[in-house]
């Protein structure tokens, strides 16, 4: 075989990048100078980073995985007819049918069927993968908006950032709206700590999110768009504002697209770190040039937003499964999930998981079919106790819920929310009490300030929780946790206040026990809790290497280099850091 | 690395360079802070006086965007950055760790989140999006996976002789 006629696709989505997909890439470069190499998107599979597929010829491919600078030369030597199959580094390949690996094999990709397989630099592999085809069935064999509309009905989608509003209906007030001017905006802010669906998104396939505002666009009668990025994600910055460049080149965006009558610029703002502004009308303000801070609705955006002008919100992963519907029908798409949440729904899996990553699975699934299949189960081999989704406004699902399937009803029944995806999975070694509290020092930080309830209630309720996990608490500080709960729900203007109690309230609700352990017992099962745990060393197993007297910060640890039992944590000084833990190799710190 | 560090001085031609391009009207305050602060590292007094006085902005305006948004800072920065990710999973798997050694080994103290030397600024962040790497953090542009607080004051000091950086003393 010629290994030069290769096409060799490495995955560089920042995850690839941060495990070290450009040496890599530079190795393959070196070695193959000739093949057809490129880099995409993030396939999703962050668990085994770094990626690269070969394709040796039409039928012929190889996907391998765990990639180094050092082991890539395995592969390369392979494929050059010299050594084994590194079977360690091979996923899939087409020659092993039987060989689908279960984390993609369960998926079913929609938003993201390009991402990782496609060049996002590149508006001709966007279009060779069947890119334009919605933007042509719409303005070439021409629909007209209210069909556009129609079909988005038939499809169920609802908005996937969060909140899950009907697509349709949204759409449908701008479009009744009369004005001169409309507005399309798509929410890359995604500020959720642990969902990066949207980052991938637009690292990855960037012409099919442009794609898809300009159908929503279409639909409402949009002229201008923002596309609002966090500033945080500069590689989704730099490939989407290529996109947009190529595409206004090739008369896909601007004036008279596609010779039609229909017209549509966008600009790109980047975000500046602020989680309120994933809530409308903040970030409306923000774009406007004030600060972020929500509005009263009414008047809704889709009737009065950006500069006063009918506006709609869309958020990234929304806007990318709106090409596939218009293309396929959206009676295609609603074949997939359940009777209230149609298609398809993006996770980011992270935390104690085997195989981490972003999947993307029918709605309906079970949570535990999630972790499971997809999942692969806990990382650690510890129980998995709880699952975290909607990050900061959602909550904990506890192990025994975990057959609760995934759709907006069931999964707000338990109390926590579909939100925009991120799916953080925790074995016994997470206090629950303490993961409230980080939420909560999450949302209090960002609380714009506007409501008081939302500003100063979200301090009250970390001042609490920061006394129980230091072994302060009284049980009555349970009741004023739940009753300052309610009245931030109840007297907040936006999403931000109005779910940031959510994770007290889940955490209350399936994991009390942990609450009154900190509270009666002063212990943390889970040993978080800096001043409800002490280290020790355990001297049957200590081998006195000394490592966890040179990774101290505070030196807290004597003793004397080989010499047996001489080693000794002084309790005045240790501050429960943890660092002797993760150097010692014999697990001779004990932590309780 | 930013391209000046600590004190800048703010040359006016840049700032009115940017004003030009951007606008000088309300929707351009966030996109002028920002070309401000990637030049400088941080928001120079000077520069926001400027900008008051050759824009439509309000010094109010130009000062409520400015401490609003987590992304800007009034303080001057280190001639390096390190953003230690505190997202969800980084929170599970162990961020608190790599926070608490990188400020041991900078010396860092109390409120302060630049080393005295001036070489690194040590800062939190919400989530960069890498969540299977947990815990994480980004040294300029340069994101580091898989971390412990070991491993992290280990990349440290990698970085630090690279760039002959001074570091604390542990």
């Amino acid at each position: 075989m010629n290994a030069q006629n290769f096409e060799i696709i490495v995955g560089a989505g920042t995850c690839g990048i941060a495990a070290g997909s450009q040496d890599v890439y530079n190795a393959f470069k070196e070695k193959l100078p000739n093949a057809n190499l490129h880099s995409v998107g993030c396939i999703g599979m962050c668990h085994r980073e770094v990626l690269a597929q070969i394709k040796v010829d039409q039928n012929q491919s190889y996907l391998y995985g765990d990639l180094t600078k050092k082991n890539v030369s395995k592969v390369i030597d392979y494929h050059m007819g010299q050594g084994e199959l590194p079977q360690e580094l091979l996923i899939t390949s087409s020659d092993d049918k039987e060989k689908i690996n279960d984390y993609l094999g369960n998926q079913t990709r929609i938003a993201l069927r390009n991402v990782g397989k496609l060049d996002p630099t590149s508006l001709d592999d966007y279009t060779e993968r069947g890119g334009h085809k919605a933007l042509k069935k719409i303005l070439q064999d021409g629909m007209t908006p209210e069909q556009v509309i129609e079909e988005i009905k038939t499809s169920g989608l609802r908005g996937r950032g969060g909140a899950g509003f009907p697509t349709f209906m949204k759409w449908q007030f701008a479009r009744n709206t009369k004005a001169s001017e409309k507005y399309l905006i798509c929410n890359g802010d995604e500020g959720d700590p642990g969902a990066f669906m949207d980052r991938s998104l637009l690292e990855g396939d960037p012409h099919n999110v442009l794609e898809g505002m300009l159908v929503a666009a279409y639909a409402i009668g949009a002229s201008k768009g923002y596309a609002y990025i966090r500033a945080e994600y500069p590689l989704a910055v730099k490939n989407f504002t290529k996109a947009i460049e190529d595409a206004t080149k090739a008369g896909l965006l601007g004036k008279n697209i596609m010779g039609s009558d229909f017209s549509f610029e966008v600009k790109v703002k980047q975000g500046a770190g602020a989680f309120v502004c994933g809530e409308e009308t903040a970030l409306i303000a923000s774009i406007e040039g004030e600060r972020g801070m929500p509005r009263i609705r009414p008047p809704f955006p889709a009737v009065k937003g950006v500069f006063e002008r009918p506006t709609i919100i869309n958020n990234v992963e929304t806007l990318s499964n709106l090409p596939w519907i218009i293309v396929h029908g959206g009676k295609e798409y609603a074949s997939y999930g359940t009777e209230d949440s149609k298609g398809t729904k993006v996770f980011a899996l992270a935390g104690a998981i085997r195989r981490g990553g972003l999947v993307e699975i029918p709605m309906g699934m079970t949570i535990r079919e999630v972790l499971e299949k997809v999942g692969g189960g806990s990382k650690t081999g510890r129980p998995l106790k709880a699952v975290q989704l909607g990050g900061p406004s959602g909550g904990c699902v506890p192990e025994k819920l975990f057959d609760t399937e995934i759709s907006y009803k069931a999964i707000n029944a338990t109390g926590a929310i579909m939100g925009s995806g991120g799916m953080i999975v925790m074995d016994d070694s997470t206090c629950m009490v303490d993961l409230a509290k980080y939420f909560l020092d999450f949302t209090q930080l960002e609380s714009c300030g506007k409501c008081t309830f939302c500003r100063i209630g979200t301090i009250r309720m970390k001042e609490i929780l920061t006394r129980i996990c230091d072994g302060e608490g009284v049980m009555e500080d349970i009741d004023t946790l739940e009753d300052l709960a309610a009245k931030i729900k109840d007297s907040s203007l936006c999403g931000l206040g109005q779910t940031a109690p959510n994770p007290v309230l889940t955490t209350l609700k399936y994991f009390k026990d942990e609450y009154i352990g900190h509270i009666q017992d002063k212990t943390c099962k889970a040993a978080v809790c800096k001043k409800l745990i002490t280290h020790t060393i355990v001297q049957e197993t200590c081998i006195a290497c000394s490592l966890c007297k040179k990774g101290c910060p505070v030196d807290a640890i004597t003793g004397q280099p080989k010499k047996l039992g001489t080693f000794k944590i002084n309790q005045e000084t240790c501050i429960n850091c943890g660092m002797c833990v993760e150097v010692c190799r014999d697990d001779s710190i004990l932590v309780k | 690395m930013v391209k000046q560090s600590l004190r800048a001085t703010v040359d006016e031609s840049l700032v009115k360079e940017w004003i030009d391009k951007i606008g000088r009207d309300s929707p351009a305050t966030v996109p002028l802070l920002q070309a401000v602060q990637s030049e400088y590292g941080y928001l120079p007094r000077a520069a926001m006086d400027y900008i008051v006085e050759h824009t439509n902005i309000s010094g109010g305006q130009l000062y409520g965007v400015a401490t609003f948004y987590s992304q800007f800072r009034l303080k001057p920065v280190g001639r390096h950055k390190i953003k230690v990710c505190h997202g969800t999973a980084c929170h599970v798997r162990g961020a608190d760790r790599v926070s608490t050694a990188l400020r041991f080994s900078l010396d860092l103290q109390g409120e302060s989140d630049t080393s005295p030397s001036g070489g690194y600024t040590v800062e939190n962040v919400a989530c960069v999006g890498c969540c299977s790497l947990a815990p994480v953090m980004v040294i300029n542009d340069d994101v580091k996976g898989d971390l412990t607080g070991a491993l992290a004051e280990r990349e440290l000091k990698k970085h630090a002789r690279k760039n002959k950086e001074a570091i604390g003393v542990k």
